[in-house]
């Protein structure tokens, strides 16, 4: 098992390594020079040489075959995508263009306010999708199963910066139940644990705070949560109707098992694999559907941060991000991977 | 006088059934889903009207500007205060919502058909072509243009290392060597040390007349190149270093990647079909590659193969046709969730580049005039994403149900 783990661990690095060369390739998009990119049209031209000088942009993008002629061997290596992949094994990510500031410092900031927002929507998501896919495969064709098919696949065609828009607009805005947007009211404070508001003020004792967390997470979390809860339900579905055709489960119900135990106890457990493979999935596309959830309800998190570096055409910053959503993708699709491993016996380690 | 005529007697064999083809079959199928048949209605409607509003409806963007009826609620009626008739109402800048959602339609669906179009022709080739060779040997001209073509790609590096470009052909012919020395030296044991040899040869000595070090360099290139191409590689390597890079495009989430792409492109219609279109790539080389692993272990494929039929004509004649629905399906999911990518590029404002109508670029232009209670101005165009979405996605769910019958049951 040990052996098992490791290797996928080490099959993990060429893709690494793949992504790193992807996100280098992002700044070779860049129409023009990036320099002049960087510093807007009216950079003046020792500005822009020493743009060029801070970023190495001066070196060529992966060896250096001039150097080589002059027999400097060590200057062959010296390139802009090694210099960026030794940064980055410092976890260095550049710093941000206008503000100056190291990307992975404010990246440490900003992510427990996304992490927050997709562990919340994972959550309703699960608590939602897994018990209805339960219910409506219990009780295929009923209404409760048609219902059910019918909102699932509504829920993976709202795209979710509309559904938003939309909860805005209704809670906000004519009703005015509830907050459009930030953290947190101004005046309210939580003493900082975790980062993760909710679980902070439950830890200090602060209802107050966690109320008022709550009330700004609510929306933002649900529009989040839309895409994985109807993904989820359906999987949940799918799979366990698969299992309930199985004979061990004839045998269960034969043997006088009441439904719930046949259905929680027989079922459910086989029937889980698969979800937790879609769990895993889309754990990176709540991440990245954070960057159009955040913008919308101007959430702190690194979401709005990448937009706003968009239009502010702040490279580091989207290329830091895009890395750090890409790695944490990867590390929870390794997980799954282990977890399956676990759960099913019957897959070989070797 | 009548003659007692034999009676004629039809026979109806109730064991053989009327010919009916595969795809007849299915859209019987189909056409007896309702949802599948709404799906189908929705796509059609929107398909038409966005053509025919392209074609036949001059709408000028750039003109369309009249700031004395902006952000009007739908008005049904004509009345003295409001003359003009907007079913939708109208926007920040006065135009009029129906027009420009129903002119958006073009734009966001055509993002869709392009990017689904690039990502399936590309993805299934790819995909096409590593399962083929995965469960069949290559014959000797297959493996003649591989290796050669190896050769050529591997010689590019010491070549630009050099710039003699003429190295790229020497590996080229080294590649060749190695597939039509391959029985010769089949029992010599040292076969990767006289490739490795003749690799770090060709390019120490052609690198040797540019610069001492360069010619150090491309020797030590070109051992690993010779060693490389000592032995012809096989299907299954192919199809495993093309399955690596699908898997470094699947290791990002789609749509950021799509993001983050166009976010250093530059704002674009063209540029997001590209973006969404390459992203899409790896999920119809995955499921080709395993509909044709599955395929070409079938009876009929063995034999087709053993009454010696070529490897094109058992691919495309016998292969292709029998992997078609998996991917007819995902085709149509995929033209949704493209059209989902694209509003959200377009949200984003990277998507159609201002005044030209899209439906997520009139989201992302009115949903900040939202206090206002502009409702009308997000709902519409909201609406038309939400309903393309859905007819697309349930026509591929109908589509799934109708193609493979095993299925339905889910």
């Amino acid at each position: 098992m040990a052996k098992y783990i490791l290797r996928r661990l080490i099959s993990v690095i060429p893709t690494l390594i793949g992504v790193t060369l992807v996100i280098f390739l992002f700044q070779r998009l860049i129409p023009g020079d990036p320099a002049v990119a960087m510093l807007g049209e009216h950079a003046t031209e020792e500005n822009v040489a020493r743009i060029r000088e801070q970023f190495g942009l001066n070196r060529p993008a992966f060896l250096d075959r001039d150097a080589l002629v002059e027999g400097d061997l060590p200057g062959f290596f010296d390139s802009q995508y090694v210099r960026y992949f030794s940064r980055l094994l410092r976890f260095d990510l550049g710093d941000s263009i206008h503000r100056r500031i190291p990307v992975a410092q404010t990246l440490k900031e900003r992510f427990p306010a996304t992490l927050e927002l997709a562990l919340l929507s994972m959550f309703i998501a699960l608590l939602v999708g897994i018990p209805i896919g339960i219910a409506s495969a219990s009780r295929r064709n009923s209404w409760l199963d048609g219902t059910t098919m019918i909102g699932s696949l509504l829920g993976v065609s709202i795209p979710i910066f509309w559904l938003g828009i939309m909860e805005i607009m209704l809670f906000s805005v004519f009703l005015k139940w509830l907050p459009s947007g930030s953290r947190l009211s101004p005046g309210v404070s939580i003493t900082p644990v975790t980062n993760l508001l909710l679980l902070d003020s439950l830890l200090t004792g602060n209802f107050a705070g966690f109320w008022d967390a709550l009330k700004h997470i609510i929306m933002p979390a649900v529009a989040l949560a839309t895409i994985p809860t109807a993904i989820i339900t359906r999987m949940t579905r799918s799979s366990m109707l698969d299992v309930l055709q199985e004979d061990y489960i004839r045998t269960a119900s034969a043997k006088g098992l009441s439904e719930r135990v046949v259905l929680y106890r027989h079922a459910l457990k086989n029937a889980f694999l698969p979800v937790i493979t879609i769990i895993g999935i889309q754990a990176g596309s709540l991440l990245a559907g954070a960057v159009l959830t955040e913008t919308i309800f101007s959430w702190p998190g690194i979401g709005k941060w990448v937009y706003d570096s968009i239009l502010g055409r702040d490279y580091p910053i989207v290329q830091g991000v895009t890395l750090l959503i890409a790695i944490i993708f990867l590390l929870v699709n390794l997980l799954v991977d282990i977890s399956y491993a676990l759960l099913d016996p019957r897959i070989s380690y070797d | 006088m009548s003659t007692q005529l034999p009676e004629v007697e039809v026979l109806t064999d109730f064991a053989v059934r009327e010919h009916r083809s595969l795809w007849l079959d299915a859209w019987r199928r189909l056409k007896a889903s309702r949802t599948a048949m709404l799906g189908l209605v929705i796509v059609a409607v929107f398909l038409l009207s966005a053509v025919g509003a392209h074609f036949f409806w001059n709408y000028d963007p750039k003109m369309d500007l009249d700031y004395n009826a902006k952000l009007r609620a739908p008005n049904l009626v004509s009345t003295p205060e409001k003359p003009t008739i907007h079913i939708f109402g109208t926007d920040k800048l006065g135009r009029d919502i129906f027009t420009r959602v129903v002119h958006g339609g073009w734009n966001s669906l055509r993002v869709g058909l392009v990017a689904v179009g690039i990502s399936l022709i590309i993805g299934c080739l790819l995909g096409l072509f590593a399962g083929f060779f995965e469960s069949f040997d290559m014959n000797f001209k297959e493996k003649l243009v591989l290796m050669s073509g190896l050769g050529l790609a591997l010689g590019l590096l010491p070549a630009w290392i050099a710039r003699q470009w003429f190295q790229v052909l020497l590996f080229g012919g080294l590649g060749a060597a190695s597939v039509l020395l391959e029985k010769k030296l089949a029992h010599f044991k040292l076969t990767r040390l006289l490739f490795a040899l003749a690799g770090m040869l060709l390019g120490g000595v052609s690198g040797l007349l540019v610069a001492p070090l360069v010619g150090l360099v491309c020797a030590v290139v070109g051992l690993m190149i010779g060693i490389l191409l000592a032995k012809p590689v096989n299907g299954k390597a192919f199809s495993s270093i093309t399955m690596r890079i699908m898997d470094i495009i699947l290791s990002f989430p789609s749509y950021l990647l799509a993001i983050a792409i166009v976010a250093f492109l530059g704002p674009g219609l063209e540029k997001g079909m590209i973006a969404i279109g390459v992203v899409g790539i790896p999920i119809y080389a995955r499921l080709a590659r395993s509909a044709v692993l599955s395929v070409s272990q079938k009876e009929y494929v063995l034999a087709s193969q053993s009454v010696g039929e070529g490897h094109g004509r058992i691919l495309f004649k016998h292969v292709l046709p029998n992997i078609l629905s998996p991917i007819i399906v995902q085709a149509t999911m995929g033209l949704a969730s493209a059209i989902l990518s694209a509003a959200a590029l377009g949200f984003l404002g990277l998507g159609a580049i201002p005044p030209e109508p899209e439906w997520g670029a009139m989201l992302g232009d009115s949903y900040k005039f939202l206090s206002s209670g502009a409702w009308w101005a997000v709902l519409f165009p909201g609406l038309a994403i939400v309903f393309s979405v859905l007819g697309f996605n349930l026509l591929g769910d109908g589509l799934r149900d109708a193609l493979d019958p095993k299925m339905r049951a889910k």
